[in-house]
């Protein structure tokens, strides 16, 4: 069932879905509909506001700084390949980037993989204690991290994880836990018992269970945290800085974004620095268009029913 | 207070290592963490120093008895100065005086995020160029015995002539600048000036004068405004201490010298005496009639940038610009500074009056493996030609006495050079803002308040003497004197 | 089914709840334990009671900074969820019904993925993006126009008093609404069609639609979007300190409790940040505890 989500369901009616369902052909124009012209306007004003910014990123890094600061709506007089290159190569962006990809693949693999077992002995099993760990799991959620950065630094380095790829993986996963466990938990108590009873009464075991039944169901779910995880801590800046500092060749992309923005300041190479944001918005973007249907299917808890 | 101008003042100054750490993009990117890390020193403390027992012979090219085999590692800040300096200049230096001992190069541009956690981590470096938006707190790690006392170094016999001591070959005042309760810790390299920047093409060309009077400068305003050009602005967004720096110049020379050292010294009512108060009204009209558009709202880059293209006239300013804006300063723009004008005809101070000092912390860590070595790397630095090199790569002259000799200078700091002669034994400087932030801060805030026009000169001085007052009566505050 | 339940959980847990303990439960302790001391980073802590609580208390700041949070916390949710509400409804419902279907508007896909897009991008993007969005002059994308249009003055957004918060929120809520958009447009296609179809043909308006029959069908979803936005208010610290004039300026006008733990720590006062960090944290615990409360209401079954 999992695979048919996307299709199927029939509360599933995603824009995407929406567009096809309509059978060609057909002449459905029962009335025009003002709200639907409206909300066009709306939608589209919203969308502008959104994408000519972004835009401007883009083009800002084929400008020079002359062009950046004059008026925003003047296109590059051409096309300078070279402030990619130099954020690729003399910023050491093309390395960042690996590096990035490398910590936030283990690092959102752990955090699915523990998250959902928490969350799913949390959801689905009473035991003393339970309110209480998911409480402590929640309140997380609200803390601001950089507030625990000094004693996280000591704690890390009493392990001997400072600038390792192991202590970071690790952190990221413990910073990820309350976020991904609050809202696994929530949908792993919307799956249904009957899957569960069925299995049970099969005499397989909790472990079993959980692998090969609930874990499989609770698919779309783990996709979207899994996606959401992905930018987040693509996007984590903190704790990198905290507990890489000393390893500039296991920098992550941000501490990269950071050095070179700080260095923009100092050199005025803000064209450099748009071609690294240009760089390091890329792939999230890319990656949400490919995932975005199942995002979409993986929130709607209910789709599984 | 006033100083020769070959004497620059102490630590904590609104040097060039603060200005720069200030403007170093200053808020682009939030980095709570960093600053916190300071903290993370706590646990490394107590360990015992390693260092201070590692020797090696004493000889005439050796003086310090550095053990010769051992490495060092030397961190630059990746500022303003860039890193080339240390990487084609002083570390080869010190590499043909001691080919057995290695140098690990590091740069960075948030010291304190590369340095703290090496220290906390039992990893300290040797030597340490400490500067930046993110540079350590000079004396937090003096009070916790971080850093080596550099007397050895000062009184070691110099490079060129081992009959002078290190401490006799450099500017005047260059040991104290560095020193903590008597004791110096820490070598301010590079002399800076502060001014008004104009560019000498754009003025050569419309005929403008630089101003010495008030009226000369209203007039010189004018005329510049006529032109369809802004006549003086500075960022508000992240620079409005460039600005209090001016007003409180002008203020230092309507009543001498004194008026800052007694803003310094917390002393009651030291913000609401007429000369600051005179200072900030002349000011405020400057900002209410000739300011550049939007200046509240822009970074120093930004306004810095207008000045480049001739869309501003004067900025307010360090000698530092003129290499900071090296890439986007158009052919034959010819930077030139400007001393604040005289703003009564009775001003104790002659116009020519100015404010400087050294900038630019290095240091050596105590606790680091082999201090000793990083001490003869300073040693080698301040030789004829350390001092040289650094100002051919940076083109900003040192403490070390004769070593721009037959260098020729850009033209931004002959200017300011110039300046600082002309301006004879009238040279100042303040401490405030590196001592209490909280008053720095607040201070910003009253300028831009002031300069763009919603507050008046009397409610300026008096904010400000009232943040003064509260850090005075505030025990947790750890208070300096000079 | 009871046996092996208990190592079952155990196992299950142990490895989650140790970590989550040892990196970030502990570390908060540790933070808590410091707002009772003076400390600047490498000389030993000194114990100081309720002295830096005392001081904060007395700190115009501070009052400042809990005046700036209650207004995010109005405006940021408000504007947040109406508008994320709007564009769900339009992309999945606002479009013609035909055939007994409903349907959202033509491009909605388009437009879901471009309302996301602000939400992968890392504060300092953000940052810079917007400093130019707003800069107050004719190189800003904003004010850029309107200066062409014939705007004799530009807007200085982040320089006047009273527009500098208004702003920052909007930075806020332009970019959370794509999360929550997505959000509602699942929760959305949750509710059965035919409660949909059965309302279109008693001839209910798409207005009527929405409030009567998606508004208190996503009761739930709203709650949990709340929660969250609230949370984002007292941690609006990251757009603030990229983006306001002078840390929080102009004088003071834009500050939040965050802000506040950055200077101290700027300072080296790390207990009074501490002390900060405590009183931030308590009002996101009070104000998550407060709102589910506040908001428990059955929920509908369908």
């Amino acid at each position: 069932m999992t695979t048919t989500i996307g299709r199927d369901t029939p509360g599933q009616r995603s824009g995407g879905q929406g567009a096809r369902v309509v059978p060609k052909g057909e002449r459905p124009r029962r009335k025009l509909n003002v709200a639907g012209g409206l909300g066009h306007v709306f939608l589209a004003v919203w969308a502008l506001m959104i994408i000519v910014p972004l835009a401007w990123v883009f083009l800002a890094s084929f400008k020079n700084t002359t062009e950046i600061f004059s008026s925003p709506w003047t296109v590059p007089d051409h096309l300078r390949w070279e402030n990619w290159g130099r954020a690729w190569n003399k910023a050491h962006v093309g390395r960042y980037v690996l590096n990035s990809v490398l910590v936030v693949t283990l690092a959102t693999a752990g955090t699915m993989l523990l998250s959902s077992m928490a969350a799913y002995v949390l959801a689905r099993y009473k035991f003393f204690g339970n309110r209480i760990i998911y409480f402590l799991f929640v309140a997380g959620i609200a803390f601001p991290p950089f507030l625990a950065v000094v004693p996280l630094f000591f704690q890390v380095k009493q392990l001997g994880l400072l600038n390792t790829y192991t202590g970071l993986i690790i952190v990221y996963i413990a910073y990820s836990l309350p976020f991904t466990i609050f809202f696994l938990t929530s949908f792993f108590r919307s799956l249904p018992n009957s899957v569960a009873e069925a299995a049970t009464i099969d005499g397989a075991s909790h472990t079993r269970l959980f692998f090969s039944v609930m874990l499989p169901m609770a698919k779309p779910g783990l996709i979207s945290l899994t996606i959401f995880n992905l930018i987040g801590q693509w996007g984590q800046f903190l704790l990198p800085l905290v507990l890489m500092a000393g390893a500039q060749n296991k920098w992550v992309l941000t501490q990269g974004i950071q050095e070179i923005s700080t260095s923009a300041g100092y050199e005025a190479d803000w064209s450099g620095l748009f071609a690294a944001l240009t760089i390091s918005i890329l792939p999230m973007i890319v990656m949400y268009m490919v995932f975005q249907r199942q995002i979409q299917a993986g929130l709607t808890a209910g789709a599984v029913k | 207070m006033s100083v020769t101008p070959e004497s620059p003042s102490q630590p904590n100054a609104l040097s060039r290592r603060t200005v720069l750490q200030r403007a170093a993009v200053a808020g682009l990117v939030a980095t709570p963490a960093v600053g916190f890390l300071a903290a993370c020193a706590d646990s490394g403390s107590d360990e015992e120093s390693p260092g201070t027992a590692n020797t090696g012979a004493v000889s005439a090219t050796n003086p310090l008895g550095a053990p010769e085999d051992q490495p060092i590692s030397v961190v630059i800040f990746n500022g303003g100065y860039g890193d080339k300096y240390a990487t084609d200049v002083h570390e080869p230096m010190y590499k043909k005086a001691h080919p057995k001992s290695e140098v690990k190069h590091q740069s960075s541009q948030a010291i304190s995020t590369l340095v703290q956690p090496l220290i906390a981590g039992g990893n300290a470096p040797e030597f340490v160029n400490n500067s930046g938006e993110k540079s350590l707190d000079f004396g937090a790690l003096v009070a916790d015995g971080q850093l080596q006392d550099l007397t050895a170094l000062f009184d070691a016999p110099s490079v060129d002539d081992p009959s002078k001591k290190v401490k006799d070959t450099l500017v005047p005042g260059t040991v104290d600048t560095g020193s903590f309760n008597g004791k110096p810790y820490v070598l301010y390299y590079v002399s800076t000036v502060f001014g008004i920047w104009y560019s000498g093409k754009l003025f050569t060309d419309n005929g403008w004068a630089p101003a010495k009077t008030w009226s000369e400068f209203t007039a010189l305003c004018d005329k510049i405004k006529a032109k369809g050009i802004a006549p003086y602005a500075y960022a508000g967004a992240n620079a409005a201490y460039y600005q209090w720096n001016i007003i409180l110049t002008s203020a230092a020379k309507i009543g001498g010298a004194d008026i800052l050292k007694n803003i310094d010294n917390l002393e009651d009512g030291a913000w609401k005496v007429d000369a600051v108060k005179q200072a900030a009204e002349a000011w405020a009209e400057i900002g209410a009639k000739y300011n550049l558009q939007g200046a509240e709202g822009l970074k120093h880059t930004d306004v810095q940038l207008k000045q480049n293209q001739y869309q501003l006239a004067m900025y307010p300013s360090g000698d530092w610009i003129e290499n900071e804006q090296k890439k986007d300063t158009p052919e034959g723009f010819k930077y030139q500074m400007l001393t604040t004008p005289s703003i009564t005809g009775s001003d104790k101070l002659k116009s020519t009056a100015l404010r400087a000092t050294a900038g630019e912390g290095y240091m050596v860590l105590a606790k680091s493996k082999n201090p000793k070595g990083g001490m003869e790397y300073m040693r080698q630095m301040l030789s004829k030609a350390g001092g040289k090199g650094f100002t051919e790569v940076v083109k900003a002259p040192t403490v070390v006495l004769g070593s721009t000799e037959g260098l020729t200078f850009t033209p931004g700091t002959q200017s300011s050079q110039d300046a600082l002669k002309a301006a004879g034994s009238e040279v100042f400087n303040l401490f405030f803002d590196g001592w209490y932030k909280d008053l720095d801060k607040e201070a910003r805030t009253a300028t831009n308040e002031l300069m763009f026009g919603r507050i008046k000169a009397d409610a300026f001085v008096e904010r400000i003497q009232k943040k003064a007052d509260e850090i005075k009566k505030d025990s947790s505050i750890t208070k300096f004197k000079r | 089914m009871r046996h092996g339940r208990l190592p079952f959980i155990l196992g299950f847990l142990v490895a989650p709840v140790t970590l989550y303990s040892y990196f970030v439960l502990w570390p908060y302790v540790q933070t808590i334990n410091l707002s009772f001391y003076q400390w600047r980073g490498f000389t030993k802590k000194r114990w100081v009671g309720l002295e830096n609580y005392d001081r904060m208390l007395h700190a115009d700041r501070f009052w400042q900074a809990l005046e700036h949070h209650a207004v995010i916390l109005v405006f940021l949710p408000l504007a947040t969820i109406a508008f994320a509400l709007f564009f769900a409804f339009l992309l999945n419902v606002g479009g013609k019904g035909r055939g007994g279907k409903t349907a959202g508007v033509w491009g909605s896909s388009f437009y879901r993925v471009v309302f996301f897009l602000p939400q992968v991008l890392a504060v300092p993007v953000i940052g810079v993006l917007f400093a130019t969005v707003y800069r107050p002059n004719e190189s800003g994308l904003i004010n850029g126009v309107l200066l062409k249009a014939g705007l004799e003055k530009p807007i200085g957004f982040l320089i006047e008093k009273n527009l500098a918060l208004p702003a920052l929120i909007a930075v806020l809520v332009w970019q959370a609404v794509g999360f929550y958009v997505v959000l509602f447009s699942a929760g959305m296609a949750n509710i059965p069609a035919e409660i949909y179809e059965a309302a279109e043909l008693d001839g209910a308006s798409k207005v009527s639609l929405f409030f009567r029959v998606t508004l208190p069908l996503l009761w739930d979803t709203i709650q949990t979007a709340w929660v969250y936005l609230g949370i984002l208010a007292f941690d609006a610290f990251a757009i603030v300190s990229v983006l306001a004039q002078d840390n929080g300026g102009p004088d003071g006008s834009t500050t939040v409790l965050g802000l506040e733990i950055y200077n101290n720590m700027q300072q080296s006062r790390y207990g009074d940040a501490a002390t900060y960090g405590v009183a931030l944290c308590v009002l996101s615990l009070v104000f998550a505890a407060f709102t589910l409360r506040l908001t428990r209401r059955e929920s509908y079954e369908y």
